[in-house]
């Protein structure tokens, strides 16, 4: 029942029953119910706002404007560019910019068309290309040059020279279009402030202690009287890892009327709150010597990052500090650009950053193997780099069971009697990545704890776990029960776990980067090995009794605290912390497609996966991370985009537009997991929920070529791009025949 | 206050009086004039199955079919028997479609599947034993993005009676020795 | 939430009462399954304050019967997954049951109905889409605007036919009938769609489609239907089309093809005559999709590629039209 064991979760049934809170299920008395005006406008200066119709229209209570909110935030500090309302500009269409709080929604909905807003329509940049041609167009002030968000440029060892007397070069050109998370929960926010003007926003958010930070600062208030609580959420990716407009304004809201105040996004604002991939044009070369070893690897990237930075500082670290493993680069060099563009920004989506170049480079070193006639599994075990040791970045590698994945992969696909042999139209792919495990970077600096539990026992038997760690449906609160059965033998049904409540929980902060089973898993087997030798001295006939056994012994209650804080890691360089890890996770996966070659339709048949997670602290949930993290990267690879028109209008923000397949459109998935035992991980464990995402779209490149001999270097694998590539090997055929 | 009627909806077995406007859909009805937040909203507009219940006409035996309430008007849906997730369990506990997600991790974020499990449920009530296509065909009308679909499967299966949850056990992987490095020296750390 | 606008929903206990509602309602739509009608309507697509609620008529709509001369008679309040499952329509009109099969999702079959689908509005990436959205992009020819955005200067709407009824009954033959307050009328289906995509159906604003009726001799036919859409559920068609032989030995007497999700209306192809008397091979089908590839044009009203599925098209048809034939 405890670690290592498929211990069913502990929310299993709050979420069965339908019993379970999530923040749209939050009704107060007297509750109002507020709306945000957003701009038709991809860019334009805000001459003046009047919102006289709107506060004068019965059942309205209060309105809000952004000179009442006028705090810059942002969730990264260096780059504090965002307000909640729109103060002077609006930076893309469907910028918050005013809000209104009324008795019911479709008021509240009614009322905003009475908001007069005068707009001065200015150009706007679409393309980071267009953003870098016309730095005059400003997108975002806080930009210092023009309308660049982040520039980068790191080098490793002496990359043109490795390049010249390589063996086999491959340069191209990679494109990923840009996607979204699309949680099937969307935003919401509820606030409410109490007679002594303490504020509680719940809110399905996956930084809880970030927000708590952020809207006390914006709306002057002192962190100690604001209450942030997440109740349980509806998924999120990383799409809710930003403070949003929502819970600035129902705080602020909450505060003017002295009632609660619920937001509620539509889908579509969840489409202008976006937070999404970054499209990404990378230039990559390859560089293989005689031996098929990576000599180097030179990436020249230019991101779009949409009207705000978000995370797209850390985004422009990321698209190049994460490639260094699982093989070895002999030298190294990226320059990446993330620009400010007039669409809904981008942020942090499972895998940040390192989705993209990893597409490139899992299909580049695909076609630098082929000049060599190398198969694309031996050069992956050829460049594999090994295990405690460091990579070209100075990031430190410690378990690495990539090999074992590959091995896997390789056996349960049929690899060796299939890839190549399947015919025309069908094929098998093969790609392999590497994942961060939280990385040591606090976002705000500071010497404080990364995660922290608090662990008290009941004289009942029954343990309480508060931890601030956001549960966002990987399975963190199971983990804690598992935990506290491991170290304290009580039964993990008899947990209680107290999440994500900054009154009451120590700080967490937040789920992203995969840092939380690592971070907290430290940090509550410390508070739970406390007790657990407070309850061995104690000792007792069961459980229950050696609390109070302890609790006797100690004369005080019998509660401790765990906290987890990462050492110093990284390069010694500018930038060198960002993509340092503790530990690193490792996945493989090998596609198998079939294309129809009249149509360009194709259809991912399989994926089979294996990833080394250190050790699954839980297989079912282990499992469910790599299957959603594969079905997910197939989803990018086959259809998703956000497509903008000469407006900057999206084509479509719902659903049924912009597409995320059904039950009828994901592949079998087959997945392994792989146990390493990290030494430096919480019973050997790393990370599982975004590495496993990373190989799925390579894999299937690298299957659509082995099908029919394409490369297809562009996202969404759209029919008609496959189409136009075998209408151009075909007529490339014809040449050859011809001469 | 918008002009409303009386409407009588009967839900899980219970009758309820509402007075409501007419443009009131059954999610909201069912969400804020009853209570039962079980019923989720995604998308609101029909494309993603998060607000399925069943429904059956009144009187007619079984449980029903899977529809969506976030498209439904509440008006509509008088002549018609509800049964929302709060509704599938009985005095004996969860239904063992309730039981099969929740052992078998289908259940991450918990938020698409109060509908995925209805319509689940819809499916075993009228196919006992369907195959893997069936399934998926069934819960083509309910997109989740956190579990890939696939112990979702094997939970509708597992329900079925089918099959039990998985056992796949990790593999282990060896520390891997230098020589299994054959990429050209690497600056080796001590662990 | 999207709130849906203040509505006055009218309940006709009868087909007369629900025409005379129409009728003394200017402006008011009909609500049968409501899967398209609703989220228009929470879209703002629509300025009516009426609905006409087809509910209570079931027992005068809902039916699928066999008249004493062979000919199929289905009621506008079938839903879509009755007519899937019934084996009436799959032993007599399979490739209707096909289609029927394909539509949208589980749960909207069970809602949607016959009536509806046939009528169902057309579709553009420039109509479908919130009020906010639309007033951002300045509106459009179907609604609000002066300007259509899929065809520059262009006059007319061309928001798609997006049903996929439509193409298997048009290519069956079938019959349709509506009534208003001025009485009856009956009519072949290829006389009831329009080339215009703010209304593309002959149907006045007080009239009804009650019943389709498709020929006994529908059944003898070969037929098949295809569908193209991005994923294999929920999604709207990104081309669809049907096709109807007859077949004496192996050479064809007639065949009827239509296509659509094209433009406004859904297309019967056009001087198919000098193909009668070939063999039903693989030539004859290659031939029938090069003559619908010449005389449709996709364009970009539903946001997929219009030159893809413009090349595609003629594979499609002659892919149907096998399958018919085996």
């Amino acid at each position: 029942m405890s670690i290592g064991s498929r211990f069913p979760k502990s929310d299993g049934a709050v979420k069965a029953d339908g019993s379970g809170v999530y923040t749209d299920d939050i009704a107060l008395p007297r509750m109002l119910h507020a709306k945000i005006l957003r701009s038709p406008h991809a860019h334009a200066r805000i001459r003046s706002i009047d919102v006289s119709a709107a506060e004068s229209h019965p059942g309205v209570v209060a309105t809000l404007v952004g000179a009442e909110m006028p705090a810059k935030y942002g969730v990264i500090p260096w780059t504090q560019d965002e307000t909640a309302l729109a103060v002077t500009k609006v930076r893309h269409v469907g910028d918050a910019v005013a809000c209104v709080a009324a008795l019911d929604e479709r008021t509240a909905d009614e009322v905003l068309r009475l908001i007069r807003v005068d707009y001065e329509v200015l150009p706007a940049v679409l393309t980071p290309e267009d953003a870098l041609e016309h730095p005059e167009i400003k997108v975002n002030e806080r930009a210092k040059v023009g309308n660049i968000t982040k520039h980068v440029h790191l080098q490793f060892g002496e990359v043109d020279e490795a390049v010249a007397s390589a063996a086999a070069v491959v340069r191209e050109t990679y494109r990923y279009a840009g996607s979204t998370h699309t949680p099937i929960e969307p935003h919401c926010a509820v606030a409410r402030v109490d007679a002594d003007g303490n504020l509680t926003l719940w809110s399905s958010t996956q930084i809880p202690h970030y927000v708590h930070r952020e809207v006390s600062r914006v709306l002057g208030l002192s962190e100690a009287k604001v209450r942030v609580i997440q109740p349980l959420l509806g998924g999120a990716f990383g799409g809710k890892s930003d403070p949003f407009a929502l819970e600035f304004c129902v705080a602020k809201l909450a505060i003017k009327t002295g009632r609660p105040v619920k937001i509620l996004y539509t889908r579509e604002e969840v489409f202008y709150a976006h937070r999404g991939r970054h499209p990404m044009k990378m230039d990559l070369t390859v560089a293989l010597d005689a031996q098929g070893r990576i000599a180097a690897v030179d990436n020249d990237i230019l991101i779009d990052g949409g009207a705000y930075a978000s995370f797209g500082l850390v985004t422009a670290y990321y698209a190049g500090q994460l490639l260094t493993g699982p093989y070895r680069f002999g030298t190294y060099r990226f320059d990446s650009y993330r620009m400010y563009t007039n669409k809904p920004p981008c942020g942090p989506k499972r895998g940040h950053g390192s989705v993209q170049p990893r597409f490139a480079f899992e299909v580049a070193l695909d076609e630098a193997a082929e000049k060599l006639r190398l198969d694309p599994m031996e050069v992956r075990r050829r460049n594999f780099i090994g295990e405690f040791v460091e990579t070209v970045n100075g990031q430190r590698i410690t378990s690495n069971g990539f090999l074992k994945c590959l091995e896997l992969v390789e056996q349960a696909s049929g690899w060796k009697e299939r890839h190549g042999k399947l015919g025309r139209g069908r094929g098998l792919g093969v790609a392999g990545s590497m994942y961060i495990s939280g990385t040591a970077y606090p976002v705000y600096p500071n010497e404080m704890p990364q995660s922290g539990v608090l662990v008290k026992l009941d004289r009942s038997g029954r343990v309480a776990i508060f931890s601030g760690a956001s549960d966002i449906g990987q399975g963190v609160n199971t983990l804690l029960c598992q935990i506290a059965a491991e170290e304290m033998h009580c039964d993990p049904r008899d947990v209680t776990v107290v999440a994500a409540d900054t009154d009451l929980t120590p700080v967490d902060l937040g789920a992203y980067s995969s840092r939380v089973t690592y971070m907290l898993g430290h940090a509550a087997r410390e508070a739970c090995q406390k007790l657990a030798a407070k309850l061995q001295a104690a000792g007792g006939a069961t459980f229950a009794e050696a609390c109070q056994r302890a609790e006797a012994a100690e004369g005080v209650p019998l509660a401790a605290t765990g906290g987890y804080r990462t050492q110093k890691l990284g390069g010694d360089y500018r930038g060198g912390t960002i993509g340092a890890s503790p530990a690193y996770s490792f996945t493989a996966h090998v596609a198998e497609v079939s294309v129809d070659e009249e149509t360009g339709i194709w259809k991912v048949e399989r994926i089979w996966a294996a990833h080394d997670c250190g050790r699954a602290l839980n297989p079912t949930l282990v499992e469910g991370q790599i299957e959603g993290s594969v079905y997910m990267g197939a989803a990018e690879a086959q259809m998703e985009e956000m497509v903008y028109d000469q407006r900057g209008l999206l084509f479509g923000p719902s659903l049924l537009d912009y597409r995320i397949p059904t039950s009828m459109d994901t592949p079998d998935l087959d997945s392994y997991i792989v146990e390493s035992h990290d030494p430096g991980g919480p019973y050997g464990a790393k990370e599982a929920g975004e590495g496993p995402l990373h190989p799925a779209i390579p894999a299937i490149a690298n299957a659509i070529h082995d099908a029919c001999g394409i490369r297809i270097r562009e996202l969404p694998f759209y029919p008609q791009r496959i189409l136009k590539l075998l209408r151009e090997r075909d007529s490339r055929g014809e040449e050859r025949a011809a001469s | 206050m918008r002009p409303s009627a009386v409407i009588r909806l009967r839900v899980n077995g219970e009758e309820h009086a509402l007075a409501v406007p007419a443009q009131r859909t059954l999610l909201e009805a069912l969400r804020y004039d009853l209570a039962l937040t079980g019923s989720k909203q995604g998308c609101d507009k029909g494309d993603c199955g998060a607000c399925t219940v069943l429904a059956r006409p009144r009187g007619a035996p079984g449980r029903g079919e899977a529809i969506l309430s976030c498209i439904t008007l509440a008006q509509d849906a008088q002549d018609l028997d509800i049964v929302t997730i709060e509704g599938l369990a009985g005095p004996a506990g969860l239904d063992p479609i309730q039981r099969a997600f929740a052992d078998c991790g289908a259940l991450q974020c918990g938020f698409c599947q109060p509908g995925m499990m209805l319509s689940a449920r819809a499916l075993l009530d009228k196919n006992p034993k369907p195959t893997l296509p069936q399934i998926q065909e069934a819960l083509s009308g309910n997109l989740c993005r956190c579990t890939g679909y696939t112990q979702i499967y094997e939970a509708v299966e597992v329900a079925a009676g089918m099959r039990v949850p998985r056992q796949r056990a990790p593999v282990r992987s060896e520390r891997a020795a230098p020589s299994d490095s054959k990429a050209q020296a690497v600056k080796e750390i001590v662990p | 939430m999207m709130t849906l606008p203040d509505l006055t929903v009218l309940r006709p206990a009868s087909v007369a009462e629900a025409v005379e509602a129409l009728r003394a309602n200017p402006g008011a739509r009909v609500l049968a399954g409501g899967t398209d009608i609703v989220p228009n309507l929470k879209y703002g697509m629509y300025d009516t304050q009426h609905l006409v609620a087809l509910r209570g008529l079931s027992r005068e709509l809902r039916y699928v019967r066999e008249a004493e001369s062979g000919d199929l008679l289905l009621g506008a309040l079938c839903s879509i997954d009755e007519l899937a499952g019934s084996d009436l329509v799959r032993s007599r009109l399979p490739a209707l049951s096909d289609a029927c099969g394909q539509i949208a999702g589980p749960q909207l079959r069970r809602m949607g109905t016959l009536g509806g689908n046939l009528c169902l509005d057309t579709r553009c990436v420039y109509i479908n889409q919130s009020h906010f959205w639309r007033s951002a992009l300045g509106y459009c020819l179907k609604k609000d605007g002066t300007v259509c955005h899929v065809v520059a200067g262009g006059m007319r709407c061309v928001a798609a036919a997006s049903n996929d009824t439509a193409p298997v009954l048009l290519a069956l033959d079938a019959r349709v009938k509506t009534v208003s307050p001025r009485g009856e009328r009956e009519m072949p289906l290829r006389d009831f769609y329009l080339q215009d995509g703010v209304h593309n159906t002959v149907l006045a604003p007080d009239e009804l489609l009650t019943e389709v009726r498709v020929p006994a001799a529908a059944s003898a036919r070969k037929q098949a239907f295809g569908k193209l859409r991005m994923r294999n559920a929920i999604d709207f068609p990104a081309l669809n089309l049907a096709v109807a032989l007859d077949l004496e030995g192996e050479s064809v007497r007639s065949v009827t093809l239509a296509v659509s999700a094209i433009a406004a209306r859904p297309a019967l192809i056009r001087r198919l005559e000098d193909l009668h008397g070939q063999r039903a091979d693989v030539r004859f089908a290659e031939e029938l999709g090069r003559r619908a590839q010449k005389q449709c044009k996709p364009l970009t009203n539903i946001g997929i590629d219009p030159a893809w599925r413009r090349e595609i098209l003629p594979v499609l048809v002659r892919r149907t039209v096998l399958r018919a034939v085996n």
